[in-house]
């Protein structure tokens, strides 16, 4: 579904990513790992169109992407999580979802005006799928709360419920753990593996927690100063001596 | 429906009220309008746009000129004078695309209204120059608005028609872009929201719904000066809106009719004026930033502004 | 030789233009904060020199000092007592504090001087210099020996001293300064009063050859804007130069346009350098973080 060719980015005379290949399937969960600053985010951001690339190609559905704004990128079914959050801190969380779910309701600025009913009926299957998906994640009861008060970890799943309101086909988890307490974590793990394999959904997922990685992903890639230096299944990276030194090399 | 029943209820007020407090009810009405429109642009989308004296400014003047020159009925001029303020917000939009930096387009909105103010000015037989210009008797239709009475439910009419109108666009997936882009526009983008598109409606909507507020200001005063819509009106504007609360709704027409009628107090007293809207503006910022509104949701939870419809 | 001493008295003009705009630039850099009251300063600086020097009979000198040292409080005042309490909120409220307590300055000039322009009697009484053709009156000899001074003592500390150093890494790393130990909200307070009492010697250049009212805060707000902007926000060589170049271009379009276009040529700058070079003449772009 998703594929990378020899992707370069750069800022600033920083080679930030050199001649990244990587693929996403659809069902399948693949981790990205390695140490800080060594591209992944940076990668998340090419494809999603916020960083242009130097060279490449990015390849979704067959079809190049690179260069295109984000909002259009993501209209062809791409969603994501930020590192730092990326919630609209003011509404509540059914608000946030509701926004998710912008592309799907099929209510005309005139519509909307003039509180015709094919509006008011579209926002109000909106509204219904909206709590429904927080009721399935087991947030329901923070629907109607302002994320902002919210905990990092309430904020994070949240934040996940908003990227898969609209069923995309990409999903792209940036450090989705960050702040949440172990029983938590096994929720996560869950959710993520019934994302790819109950709804086909192809996830790319940064983490730094090595037992999520092992638990949840079907492969992992690691990188290490914007360089892909290895790729596997999880159980062979583990054993991979170049990983080992990549970590080990950054206490 | 339960909106409906403000408008309904305020019908009743001419019942008790003298002309001159019909005058400063009537006066409410039109910074009802003024604040809804800032608050769209600075409290809704969050940008910081100095233009709402300019877009007033322009509704009025293109109402006064089509009266005046033209010979235009009241019931025409509005919607000109309300496109006006479209077009010219939608040119502050513009700046706000580009994204260069926060500052700029308070900056370029501020340049932007005073060099409309410079051209009233100096427009002397089109604006009338400082004296400005007379607005002729009102015509609605046929009703002529000569009393207070009158232009009240002229004015109430029009009003709750734009307030409804903005209330069902907050209440929608466009209500729910425009604050997305306020508090994080990157984000919006990921969700496949064209954030540009929904700027510029914000400050469009925005524009047109003030410069409609400017048409009925030039139909109250009976004239349109160029010193009507400078910094010490803009001052105004800010006051109500962050009184008021910033993004609500509820707040603005909260903030309008609160602070409507104290300009009245001050205008003996040079200074007292500048003094007490800037003290009122730094106590609200220190102590209250979210302004009345937030302070009537605490205690009456059901008040505050939501971004969807439930029926 | 028109064009000429339309020049040079538009270079003295320019030349408050660039104090007022590097004083604004200075708080930007120190704190990320355009002061939107910044004018409204200036405009108590000049009242206060005027104050000191026509109603209290103090010589000149002493209420120019004495007015810089006030502001200089004031700015620091502000600073702590109004822009530090809303650090937690969005940059619209500090926009908003600055145009209130500018308004409010404005609205005590106003109560205290009413709806009078103020004249202030000529101070620097020795007689002008000629050079060939042109003029160079005595208040124009002063402005340039005063603002460049200034501006010779500002970028050699800013840019050679040890304080500068510790400055300039201040304005560019916040969360590094800090972790070096360094007082950041003592240099914000600092830097304010630096920025106030900068922009008050503008004001007090300005008294002796401007009627003065309250409304002119607005005006050099203003100024000061079109000059950051023209010069590059953020940059304070581009400040001064723009500055500069506005007040040049301000006589030069008064003398050969129409004096009618005085007061908007700096509206006119701003909107033209927005639309064609957005990052003015020496300006930097900064890239957002995802």
């Amino acid at each position: 579904m998703l594929e990378l060719k020899d992707v370069s980015v750069s800022f600033a005379g920083l080679q930030a990513l050199s001649q990244v290949s990587l693929s996403a399937r659809a069902g399948e969960v693949r981790a990205l790992i390695g140490p800080n600053g060594a591209g992944k985010t940076t990668l998340f951001n090419a494809i999603t169109g916020y960083v242009p690339i130097a060279s490449g190609a990015i390849m979704l559905n067959g079809a190049p992407i690179q260069g295109l704004s984000p909002h259009e990128i993501a209209a062809l079914g791409v969603r994501r999580t930020f590192q730092n959050g990326g919630l609209f801190g003011e509404l509540t969380a059914l608000e946030n979802v509701l926004a998710g779910l912008h592309s799907r309701i099929d209510a005309s600025f005139a519509g909307i005006l003039f509180g015709t009913r094919a509006a008011r009926d579209a926002e109000r299957a909106a509204v219904a799928r909206a709590r429904e998906l927080l009721r399935t994640l087991g947030v329901a009861h923070l629907a109607d709360q302002p994320v902002k008060s919210m905990s990092g970890g309430q904020q994070r799943t949240i934040e996940i419920v908003r990227a898969v309101a609209a069923e995309p086909p990409l999903l792209l988890l940036d450090e989705p753990a960050v702040g949440l307490a172990p029983p938590l974590r096994a929720q996560l793990v869950e959710l993520i593996r019934r994302l790819a394999g109950q709804m086909g959904i192809a996830v790319l997922l940064i983490e730094h927690a090595v037992d999520l990685v092992m638990a949840a992903a079907d492969a992992v890639a690691v990188f290490n100063g914007g360089i892909k230096i290895a790729e596997g299944t999880p159980a062979a990276i583990r054993a991979d001596p170049a990983v080992l030194e990549a970590y080990l090399g950054h206490g | 429906m339960r909106f409906y029943l403000i408008p309904l209820a305020a019908a009743a007020i001419p019942l008790v009220a003298n002309p001159y407090t019909q005058f400063m009810v009537n006066l409410m009405l039109v910074y009802i309008l003024v604040a809804v429109g800032f608050n769209l642009v600075l409290g809704n989308l969050g940008q910081l746009a100095f233009a709402n004296t300019a877009l007033f400014g322009i509704g009025a003047y293109t109402a006064a000129m089509l009266m005046a020159h033209a010979g235009w009925p009241f019931w025409l001029v509005i919607l000109p004078a309300g496109l006006a303020g479209a077009a010219a917000g939608f040119l502050a939009s513009v700046t706000a695309l580009r994204g260069i930096r926060v500052y700029y387009l308070a900056i370029v909105t501020l340049a932007f209204g005073e060099l409309l103010r410079w051209s009233y000015i100096h427009g002397e037989r089109a604006t009338g120059g400082t004296d400005g210009l007379a607005v002729p008797r009102a015509d609605f239709f046929g009703i002529a608005l000569d009393s207070e009475t009158a232009r009240f439910y002229v004015f109430l009419l029009i009003v709750t028609v734009l307030v409804k109108a903005v209330s069902n666009l907050l209440r929608s997936r466009i209500g729910r872009a425009i604050v997305a882009i306020r508090d994080n526009e990157l984000a919006t983008a990921s969700l496949a929201i064209p954030t540009g598109r929904y700027i510029v409606l914000a400050f469009a909507l925005s524009g047109f719904v003030v410069g409609i507020a400017g048409s009925l200001f030039a139909v109250l005063i009976g004239r349109v000066i160029p010193e009507s819509f400078g910094l010490i009106e803009l001052i105004l504007h800010f006051a109500m809106v962050l009184v008021g609360g910033l993004g609500s709704l509820f707040g603005s027409v909260l903030g309008a009719v609160v602070l409507t009628a104290l300009p009245e107090f001050f205008r003996r007293f040079p200074g007292m004026y500048e003094m007490f809207f800037g003290a009122l503006l730094i106590v609200f910022l220190l102590a209250q930033p979210r302004g009345l509104a937030a302070l009537a949701a605490r205690w009456w939870p059901q008040l505050r502004d939501r971004y969807y419809r439930d029926r | 030789m028109f064009a000429l001493q339309l020049a040079l008295s538009g270079l003295a003009q320019g030349a408050i233009y660039a104090l007022v705009a590097l004083s604004m630039c200075v708080v930007y850099r120190a704190t990320t904060i355009v002061n939107f009251g910044h004018g409204d300063l200036v405009m108590a600086g000049a009242f206060v020199v005027y104050l000191l020097a026509v109603l209290a009979g103090l010589p000149f000198l002493a209420a120019a000092t004495l007015a810089v040292v006030l502001l200089f409080i004031l700015g620091l005042l502000i600073e702590i007592g109004l822009i530090e309490r809303i650090k937690a909120g969005p940059h619209i409220g500090f926009a908003l504090m600055c145009i209130a307590f500018g308004y409010l300055l404005r609205g005590i000039a106003r109560a205290v001087w009413g709806r009078e322009v103020l004249p202030m009697p000529s101070v620097f009484n020795f007689p002008p210099v000629f050079l060939g053709e042109l003029v160079i009156t005595a208040d124009a000899l002063v402005i340039f020996a005063a603002v460049g001074l200034l501006l010779a003592a500002f970028f050699a500390v800013f840019y050679r001293s040890s304080a500068g150093r510790v400055m300039q890494a201040l304005c560019q790393s916040e969360r590094g300064a800090a972790l070096v130990g360094i007082n950041v909200r003592a240099f914000h307070g600092v830097m304010w009063g630096v920025g106030a009492a900068l922009g008050a010697v503008g004001g007090v250049l300005l008294a002796p050859i401007t009627l003065l009212h309250p409304g002119l805060g607005a005006s050099f707000l203003i100024k000061g804007f079109a000059a950051m902007t023209l010069g590059g926000f953020g940059s304070f060589g581009g400040a001064v130069l723009g500055g500069l170049i506005l007040g040049v271009a301000e006589q030069l379009v008064g003398g050969y346009v129409s004096t009618k276009l005085i007061d908007i040529t700096a509206y006119l700058v701003i909107i033209l350098v927005l639309a064609l070079r957005p990052n003015g003449l020496f300006g930097r772009a900064i890239a957002e973080k995802v």
